[in-house]
Protein backbone atom coordinates (compact mmCIF):
# COMPACT_ATOMS: atom_id res chain seq x y z
CA UNK A 1 0.00 0.00 0.00
CA UNK A 2 1.42 3.33 -0.43
CA UNK A 3 2.00 5.29 2.48
CA UNK A 4 2.07 8.50 1.37
CA UNK A 5 -1.38 7.57 0.04
CA UNK A 6 -2.61 5.57 3.18
CA UNK A 7 -1.50 9.03 5.29
CA UNK A 8 -2.94 11.78 3.37
CA UNK A 9 -6.36 9.86 3.31
CA UNK A 10 -6.33 9.48 7.09
CA UNK A 11 -5.58 12.90 7.21
CA UNK A 12 -8.08 13.52 5.04
CA UNK A 13 -10.72 11.67 6.85
CA UNK A 14 -10.47 12.81 10.52
CA UNK A 15 -10.47 16.44 9.45
CA UNK A 16 -13.73 15.74 7.42
CA UNK A 17 -14.55 14.04 10.71
CA UNK A 18 -14.17 17.16 12.74
CA UNK A 19 -15.23 19.58 10.73
CA UNK A 20 -17.77 18.43 8.47
CA UNK A 21 -19.16 15.41 9.61
CA UNK A 22 -20.98 16.45 12.85
CA UNK A 23 -23.65 18.03 10.32
CA UNK A 24 -24.77 15.19 9.64
CA UNK A 25 -25.59 13.85 13.15
CA UNK A 26 -27.84 11.50 13.49
CA UNK A 27 -29.65 10.18 16.74
CA UNK A 28 -26.75 12.65 18.02
CA UNK A 29 -23.97 10.05 16.21
CA UNK A 30 -21.85 11.01 13.60
CA UNK A 31 -19.74 8.88 11.19
CA UNK A 32 -16.37 8.25 12.33
CA UNK A 33 -14.11 8.39 9.51
CA UNK A 34 -11.18 7.99 11.20
CA UNK A 35 -12.40 4.49 12.84
CA UNK A 36 -13.88 3.01 9.25
CA UNK A 37 -10.79 4.00 7.00
CA UNK A 38 -8.92 2.32 9.80
CA UNK A 39 -10.53 -0.67 9.89
CA UNK A 40 -10.82 -1.09 6.07
CA UNK A 41 -6.97 -0.41 5.95
CA UNK A 42 -6.58 -3.35 8.72
CA UNK A 43 -8.80 -5.48 6.20
CA UNK A 44 -7.39 -4.91 3.32
CA UNK A 45 -3.22 -4.61 4.28
CA UNK A 46 -3.05 -6.58 7.46
CA UNK A 47 -3.62 -6.26 10.89
CA UNK A 48 0.13 -4.97 12.10
CA UNK A 49 -0.40 -2.58 9.49
CA UNK A 50 -3.36 -1.60 10.43
CA UNK A 51 -2.46 -0.96 13.95
CA UNK A 52 0.28 1.47 12.88
CA UNK A 53 -2.16 3.64 11.30
CA UNK A 54 -4.66 3.31 13.70
CA UNK A 55 -1.96 4.71 16.13
CA UNK A 56 -1.42 7.75 13.55
CA UNK A 57 -4.98 8.74 12.88
CA UNK A 58 -5.95 7.87 16.90
CA UNK A 59 -3.00 10.97 17.79
CA UNK A 60 -4.54 13.29 14.78
CA UNK A 61 -8.07 12.95 16.90
CA UNK A 62 -6.46 13.24 20.25
CA UNK A 63 -5.43 16.42 18.75
CA UNK A 64 -8.61 17.91 18.27
CA UNK A 65 -10.42 16.57 21.52
CA UNK A 66 -9.88 18.01 24.86
CA UNK A 67 -8.28 15.78 27.39
CA UNK A 68 -4.59 14.13 27.40
CA UNK A 69 -3.10 12.51 24.26
CA UNK A 70 -3.50 8.56 23.50
CA UNK A 71 -7.25 7.59 24.26
CA UNK A 72 -8.40 7.87 20.54
CA UNK A 73 -5.36 5.81 19.47
CA UNK A 74 -5.94 3.44 22.21
CA UNK A 75 -9.31 2.98 21.06
CA UNK A 76 -8.76 2.45 17.48
CA UNK A 77 -6.16 -0.06 18.51
CA UNK A 78 -8.22 -2.57 19.97
CA UNK A 79 -10.70 -1.77 16.53
CA UNK A 80 -7.80 -3.07 13.84
CA UNK A 81 -6.71 -5.72 16.65
CA UNK A 82 -10.58 -7.13 16.69
CA UNK A 83 -11.04 -6.43 12.50
CA UNK A 84 -7.53 -7.91 11.90
CA UNK A 85 -8.59 -11.10 14.05
CA UNK A 86 -11.83 -10.99 12.50
CA UNK A 87 -10.21 -10.72 8.92
CA UNK A 88 -7.44 -13.29 9.59
CA UNK A 89 -10.57 -15.71 10.22
CA UNK A 90 -13.13 -15.19 7.91
CA UNK A 91 -13.40 -14.46 4.34
CA UNK A 92 -11.85 -11.09 3.32
CA UNK A 93 -13.54 -10.79 -0.14
CA UNK A 94 -16.88 -10.74 1.33
CA UNK A 95 -18.75 -7.79 1.65
CA UNK A 96 -20.80 -8.78 5.00
CA UNK A 97 -17.85 -9.81 6.89
CA UNK A 98 -16.29 -5.85 6.99
CA UNK A 99 -19.53 -4.24 7.28
CA UNK A 100 -19.87 -6.22 10.62
CA UNK A 101 -16.72 -5.95 11.91
CA UNK A 102 -17.05 -2.23 11.59
CA UNK A 103 -20.22 -2.38 13.52
CA UNK A 104 -18.30 -4.87 16.24
CA UNK A 105 -15.25 -2.33 16.48
CA UNK A 106 -16.96 0.49 16.68
CA UNK A 107 -18.74 -1.14 19.98
CA UNK A 108 -15.30 -2.17 21.06
CA UNK A 109 -14.18 1.37 19.79
CA UNK A 110 -16.23 3.47 21.99
CA UNK A 111 -16.14 0.86 25.00
CA UNK A 112 -12.21 1.41 25.46
CA UNK A 113 -12.72 5.09 25.12
CA UNK A 114 -15.01 5.81 27.88
CA UNK A 115 -13.07 3.28 30.07
CA UNK A 116 -9.49 4.60 29.05
CA UNK A 117 -11.30 8.30 29.89
CA UNK A 118 -12.63 6.40 33.25
CA UNK A 119 -9.50 4.77 34.05
CA UNK A 120 -7.39 8.20 32.86
CA UNK A 121 -10.03 9.95 35.86
CA UNK A 122 -11.79 12.06 33.19
CA UNK A 123 -15.83 12.53 33.03
CA UNK A 124 -17.57 9.74 31.33
CA UNK A 125 -20.99 10.16 29.65
CA UNK A 126 -24.02 7.94 31.44
CA UNK A 127 -24.45 4.51 30.81
CA UNK A 128 -27.52 5.01 28.43
CA UNK A 129 -26.50 7.94 26.44
CA UNK A 130 -23.52 5.73 25.95
CA UNK A 131 -25.34 2.89 24.37
CA UNK A 132 -27.62 4.89 22.56
CA UNK A 133 -24.77 6.64 20.94
CA UNK A 134 -22.90 3.60 20.17
CA UNK A 135 -25.62 1.67 18.81
CA UNK A 136 -26.47 4.94 16.41
CA UNK A 137 -22.59 5.16 15.64
CA UNK A 138 -22.63 1.51 15.16
CA UNK A 139 -25.25 1.43 11.86
CA UNK A 140 -23.93 4.37 10.93
CA UNK A 141 -20.19 2.93 10.52
CA UNK A 142 -21.64 0.06 9.23
CA UNK A 143 -23.03 1.41 6.49
CA UNK A 144 -19.99 3.64 5.47
CA UNK A 145 -17.88 0.43 5.46
CA UNK A 146 -18.78 -0.83 1.48
CA UNK A 147 -17.72 2.87 0.49
CA UNK A 148 -14.68 3.30 2.10
CA UNK A 149 -13.51 -0.33 1.73
CA UNK A 150 -13.47 0.41 -1.82
CA UNK A 151 -11.64 3.44 -1.86
CA UNK A 152 -8.58 1.92 0.67
CA UNK A 153 -9.01 -1.39 -1.85
CA UNK A 154 -7.91 0.93 -4.42
CA UNK A 155 -5.10 2.60 -2.90
CA UNK A 156 -4.01 -0.93 -1.67
CA UNK A 157 -1.95 -1.14 -5.50
CA UNK A 158 -1.22 -5.37 -6.49
CA UNK A 159 2.56 -3.90 -6.90
CA UNK A 160 3.37 -3.52 -3.45
CA UNK A 161 0.58 -6.03 -1.80
CA UNK A 162 1.73 -8.24 0.84
CA UNK A 163 -0.52 -10.84 1.98
CA UNK A 164 -0.55 -11.59 5.62
CA UNK A 165 1.33 -15.13 6.53
CA UNK A 166 -1.56 -18.02 6.57
CA UNK B 1 3.51 -20.17 10.97
CA UNK B 2 0.13 -18.65 11.81
CA UNK B 3 0.64 -19.39 15.39
CA UNK B 4 3.63 -17.29 15.69
CA UNK B 5 2.08 -14.50 13.51
CA UNK B 6 -0.86 -14.15 15.83
CA UNK B 7 1.73 -13.92 18.59
CA UNK B 8 3.36 -11.29 16.67
CA UNK B 9 0.38 -9.08 15.95
CA UNK B 10 -0.74 -9.55 19.64
CA UNK B 11 2.06 -8.57 21.12
CA UNK B 12 3.02 -5.45 18.81
CA UNK B 13 -1.01 -4.73 20.04
CA UNK B 14 0.18 -4.84 23.58
CA UNK B 15 3.26 -2.42 23.32
CA UNK B 16 1.07 0.12 21.50
CA UNK B 17 -1.70 -0.23 24.00
CA UNK B 18 1.22 0.48 26.82
CA UNK B 19 2.46 2.71 24.65
CA UNK B 20 -0.67 5.05 24.39
CA UNK B 21 -1.72 4.54 28.01
CA UNK B 22 2.11 5.80 29.42
CA UNK B 23 1.77 8.88 26.63
CA UNK B 24 -1.66 9.75 28.01
CA UNK B 25 -0.68 9.37 31.58
CA UNK B 26 2.08 11.68 30.69
CA UNK B 27 0.13 14.38 28.85
CA UNK B 28 -2.60 14.62 31.56
CA UNK B 29 -0.23 15.82 34.30
CA UNK B 30 -0.76 19.44 34.79
CA UNK B 31 2.85 20.61 34.16
CA UNK B 32 2.42 18.45 30.74
CA UNK B 33 -0.42 21.28 30.00
CA UNK B 34 1.12 24.11 27.64
CA UNK B 35 3.18 21.56 25.77
CA UNK B 36 -0.02 19.61 25.05
CA UNK B 37 -2.26 22.52 24.03
CA UNK B 38 0.83 23.64 22.07
CA UNK B 39 0.81 20.70 20.24
CA UNK B 40 -2.94 20.49 19.58
CA UNK B 41 -2.58 24.22 18.10
CA UNK B 42 -0.94 22.29 15.16
CA UNK B 43 -3.52 20.68 13.47
CA UNK B 44 -6.01 24.14 13.78
CA UNK B 45 -4.57 25.90 10.87
CA UNK B 46 -5.82 22.51 8.56
CA UNK B 47 -9.07 22.63 9.88
CA UNK B 48 -9.98 26.02 9.90
CA UNK B 49 -9.19 25.52 6.13
CA UNK B 50 -11.01 22.37 6.13
CA UNK B 51 -14.07 24.00 7.52
CA UNK B 52 -13.76 26.92 4.88
CA UNK B 53 -13.62 23.99 2.40
CA UNK B 54 -16.89 22.39 3.63
CA UNK B 55 -18.66 25.89 4.02
CA UNK B 56 -17.54 26.42 0.44
CA UNK B 57 -18.82 22.80 -0.68
CA UNK B 58 -22.47 23.68 1.16
CA UNK B 59 -22.35 27.06 -0.43
CA UNK B 60 -21.97 25.67 -3.61
CA UNK B 61 -24.40 22.91 -3.20
CA UNK B 62 -27.08 25.05 -1.98
CA UNK B 63 -26.67 27.20 -5.26
CA UNK B 64 -29.49 25.19 -7.09
CA UNK B 65 -32.94 26.13 -7.21
CA UNK B 66 -32.14 29.15 -5.48
CA UNK B 67 -31.56 27.69 -2.15
CA UNK B 68 -28.29 30.07 -1.50
CA UNK B 69 -30.39 33.07 -1.37
CA UNK B 70 -33.36 31.78 0.52
CA UNK B 71 -30.86 29.83 2.72
CA UNK B 72 -28.77 33.71 3.57
CA UNK B 73 -32.43 35.51 3.98
CA UNK B 74 -33.14 32.64 6.45
CA UNK B 75 -30.13 32.59 8.08
CA UNK B 76 -30.81 36.64 8.69
CA UNK B 77 -34.36 36.57 9.49
CA UNK B 78 -33.16 33.59 11.81
CA UNK B 79 -30.46 35.33 13.36
CA UNK B 80 -33.14 38.90 14.04
CA UNK B 81 -35.83 36.73 15.64
CA UNK B 82 -33.19 35.20 17.80
CA UNK B 83 -32.13 38.76 18.86
CA UNK B 84 -35.53 40.06 19.38
CA UNK B 85 -36.58 36.30 21.10
CA UNK B 86 -33.55 37.58 23.54
CA UNK B 87 -34.39 40.67 23.96
CA UNK B 88 -38.15 39.80 25.10
CA UNK B 89 -37.03 36.89 27.44
CA UNK B 90 -34.60 39.42 28.82
CA UNK B 91 -37.33 42.29 29.82
CA UNK B 92 -39.91 39.71 30.72
CA UNK B 93 -37.07 37.95 33.26
CA UNK B 94 -35.90 41.56 33.94
CA UNK B 95 -39.25 43.06 34.92
CA UNK B 96 -40.18 39.64 36.93
CA UNK B 97 -37.33 41.27 39.51
CA UNK B 98 -37.47 43.75 42.11
CA UNK B 99 -34.94 46.68 41.99
CA UNK B 100 -32.37 45.16 44.00
CA UNK B 101 -32.71 41.67 42.24
CA UNK B 102 -31.97 43.69 39.26
CA UNK B 103 -29.04 45.62 40.63
CA UNK B 104 -28.20 41.71 41.41
CA UNK B 105 -28.95 40.65 37.67
CA UNK B 106 -26.43 43.83 36.59
CA UNK B 107 -27.37 44.20 33.02
CA UNK B 108 -23.74 46.11 32.76
CA UNK B 109 -21.90 43.03 33.83
CA UNK B 110 -23.97 40.51 32.14
CA UNK B 111 -23.46 42.71 28.93
CA UNK B 112 -20.50 44.84 29.49
CA UNK B 113 -17.81 41.89 29.45
CA UNK B 114 -14.97 42.08 27.74
CA UNK B 115 -15.02 39.69 25.14
CA UNK B 116 -12.90 38.13 22.21
CA UNK B 117 -14.39 37.03 18.69
CA UNK B 118 -13.73 33.55 17.59
CA UNK B 119 -14.06 31.32 14.87
CA UNK B 120 -14.73 27.31 14.91
CA UNK B 121 -12.55 25.74 13.10
CA UNK B 122 -13.36 22.33 14.50
CA UNK B 123 -15.82 19.82 16.68
CA UNK B 124 -14.96 16.81 18.60
CA UNK B 125 -14.17 13.75 17.04
CA UNK B 126 -16.76 11.57 18.85
CA UNK B 127 -20.32 11.89 19.98
CA UNK B 128 -19.12 11.31 23.43
CA UNK B 129 -18.02 14.80 24.05
CA UNK B 130 -19.38 17.60 22.50
CA UNK B 131 -16.68 19.91 22.18
CA UNK B 132 -15.60 22.69 19.37
CA UNK B 133 -12.54 24.13 18.23
CA UNK B 134 -11.94 27.95 18.10
CA UNK B 135 -8.98 29.98 16.36
CA UNK B 136 -8.21 31.82 19.54
CA UNK B 137 -6.00 31.19 22.40
CA UNK B 138 -3.54 31.85 25.55
CA UNK B 139 -1.96 34.57 22.67
CA UNK B 140 -5.71 36.46 22.76
CA UNK B 141 -6.31 36.26 26.07
CA UNK B 142 -8.52 32.65 26.26
CA UNK B 143 -8.07 30.60 29.34
CA UNK B 144 -9.68 27.43 30.20
CA UNK B 145 -12.72 28.08 32.57
CA UNK B 146 -13.86 31.23 30.37
CA UNK B 147 -17.45 31.32 29.30
CA UNK B 148 -18.28 31.03 25.24
CA UNK B 149 -21.65 32.76 24.16
CA UNK B 150 -23.12 33.80 20.77
CA UNK B 151 -25.51 36.63 20.03
CA UNK B 152 -28.33 34.41 20.89
CA UNK B 153 -26.76 32.82 24.25
CA UNK B 154 -24.86 30.39 25.88
CA UNK B 155 -22.35 27.86 24.04
CA UNK B 156 -20.13 26.42 27.06
CA UNK B 157 -16.82 27.07 28.71
CA UNK B 158 -13.18 26.93 27.36
CA UNK B 159 -11.69 23.28 28.18
CA UNK B 160 -8.57 24.16 27.07
CA UNK B 161 -6.62 26.41 25.43
CA UNK B 162 -3.37 26.56 23.51
CA UNK B 163 -1.08 29.36 22.69
CA UNK B 164 -3.54 29.69 18.82
CA UNK B 165 -6.62 27.52 19.54
CA UNK B 166 -9.20 26.59 22.44
CA UNK B 167 -11.58 23.61 22.79
CA UNK B 168 -14.54 24.36 23.94
CA UNK B 169 -16.92 21.70 26.21
CA UNK B 170 -20.65 23.04 24.89
CA UNK B 171 -23.69 22.60 26.57
CA UNK B 172 -24.73 19.71 24.41
CA UNK B 173 -21.50 17.63 26.08
CA UNK B 174 -23.12 14.89 28.54
CA UNK B 175 -20.73 16.18 31.05
CA UNK B 176 -21.94 19.90 31.30
CA UNK B 177 -24.24 21.51 33.93
CA UNK B 178 -25.61 24.70 34.27
CA UNK B 179 -27.74 25.89 36.79
CA UNK B 180 -31.19 27.87 35.15
CA UNK B 181 -34.16 29.74 36.20
CA UNK B 182 -37.05 30.17 33.98
CA UNK B 183 -38.39 33.43 32.75
CA UNK B 184 -41.95 33.54 33.82
CA UNK B 185 -42.62 30.46 36.54
CA UNK B 186 -38.98 31.70 38.00
CA UNK B 187 -38.66 28.02 39.13
CA UNK B 188 -34.91 26.34 39.17
CA UNK B 189 -33.06 23.71 37.62
CA UNK B 190 -29.91 22.00 36.38
CA UNK B 191 -29.78 21.98 32.32
CA UNK B 192 -27.58 19.08 31.52
CA UNK B 193 -26.37 18.24 28.30
CA UNK B 194 -26.79 14.96 25.94
CA UNK B 195 -27.06 13.82 22.35
CA UNK B 196 -30.27 14.83 20.67
CA UNK B 197 -31.03 17.50 23.30
CA UNK B 198 -30.73 19.20 26.57
CA UNK B 199 -32.53 17.77 29.54
CA UNK B 200 -33.34 20.02 32.29
CA UNK B 201 -33.91 18.70 35.81
CA UNK B 202 -36.42 21.24 37.23
CA UNK B 203 -37.10 21.60 41.20
CA UNK B 204 -41.03 21.16 42.23
CA UNK B 205 -42.74 24.40 43.99
CA UNK B 206 -45.84 24.56 45.74
CA UNK B 207 -48.29 26.39 43.04
CA UNK B 208 -46.08 26.83 40.46
CA UNK B 209 -45.55 24.94 37.14
CA UNK B 210 -43.22 25.72 34.48
CA UNK B 211 -45.09 25.84 30.67
CA UNK B 212 -43.62 25.31 27.60
CA UNK B 213 -42.29 27.73 25.34
CA UNK B 214 -40.46 29.14 29.02
CA UNK B 215 -37.20 30.65 28.39
CA UNK B 216 -34.25 29.06 30.18
CA UNK B 217 -31.57 31.83 31.54
CA UNK B 218 -28.49 31.14 33.72
CA UNK B 219 -29.28 31.55 37.29
CA UNK B 220 -25.68 32.43 38.49
CA UNK B 221 -25.75 29.86 41.13
CA UNK B 222 -22.79 28.11 42.03
CA UNK B 223 -20.79 30.85 40.41
CA UNK B 224 -20.05 28.95 37.53
CA UNK B 225 -21.95 30.97 34.72
CA UNK B 226 -22.76 34.50 35.19
CA UNK B 227 -26.43 35.46 35.87
CA UNK B 228 -28.88 36.16 33.08
CA UNK B 229 -27.52 34.37 29.75
CA UNK B 230 -30.48 32.47 27.30
CA UNK B 231 -29.64 28.72 27.27
CA UNK B 232 -33.00 27.60 25.83
CA UNK B 233 -36.72 27.61 25.72
CA UNK B 234 -38.88 24.63 27.13
CA UNK B 235 -39.78 22.58 24.44
CA UNK B 236 -41.89 19.63 26.61
CA UNK B 237 -41.79 18.90 29.95
CA UNK B 238 -42.91 16.17 31.74
CA UNK B 239 -44.59 15.92 35.58
CA UNK B 240 -43.62 13.84 38.04
CA UNK B 241 -45.66 13.57 41.04
CA UNK B 242 -44.13 10.65 42.50
CA UNK B 243 -40.79 13.00 42.45
CA UNK B 244 -39.43 16.07 43.87
CA UNK B 245 -38.36 17.07 40.08
CA UNK B 246 -40.23 17.46 37.16
CA UNK B 247 -37.82 16.96 33.80
CA UNK B 248 -38.12 19.14 30.54
CA UNK B 249 -36.56 18.64 27.10
CA UNK B 250 -34.98 22.11 26.02
CA UNK B 251 -34.46 23.47 23.01
CA UNK B 252 -30.66 25.19 22.69
CA UNK B 253 -31.05 28.60 20.96
CA UNK B 254 -27.27 27.82 19.79
CA UNK B 255 -27.24 24.86 17.07
CA UNK B 256 -23.73 23.73 17.41
CA UNK B 257 -23.29 21.95 13.83
CA UNK B 258 -24.75 25.27 12.15
CA UNK B 259 -22.70 27.88 14.61
CA UNK B 260 -19.43 29.19 13.35
CA UNK B 261 -18.49 32.33 15.29
CA UNK B 262 -18.26 32.63 19.10
CA UNK B 263 -17.43 35.23 21.88
CA UNK B 264 -15.14 34.46 24.46
CA UNK B 265 -15.92 36.34 28.02
CA UNK B 266 -12.61 36.73 29.01
CA UNK B 267 -13.27 39.02 32.42
CA UNK B 268 -15.72 37.26 34.12
CA UNK B 269 -13.79 34.45 36.52
CA UNK B 270 -16.15 31.68 37.33
CA UNK B 271 -16.14 30.93 41.30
Amino acid sequence: MKRLGVGALLLATVLVQVTWAPRIAVAGAFPNLALVAVIAITWTAGVRFGMAWACVAGLMLDLTADGPLGPHALALLAGAYLTGFWARNLDRESVLHPVVAAAASTALYSAVLVLSDDVLGLPVPPLGIALQLVVAAAIYNAALMPLVLATVRKLHSPVTRRAEPV
Amino acid sequence: MYGRSQRRSTGLFLTLCAAMLLLAMVTEQTWAAGARGAVKSMLAPLEAVMTQVAGNVDRITSVFGDVSTLRAENQRLTAADQALRRQVVELNAAAKENASLRQALDFERSYGHHMVAAQIVGRGPDGFSRTLEVDRGTADGVLPGMIVTTGAGLVGRVQEAGPHGAIVETLADPQSRVNVFLSKSGLQGTVTGGPASLQLDLEHSLGVSATSGEWALTSGVGGGYPRGLVVGEIASITHRDSSTSDQAVVAWVNDPAAVSLVLVITDFVPS
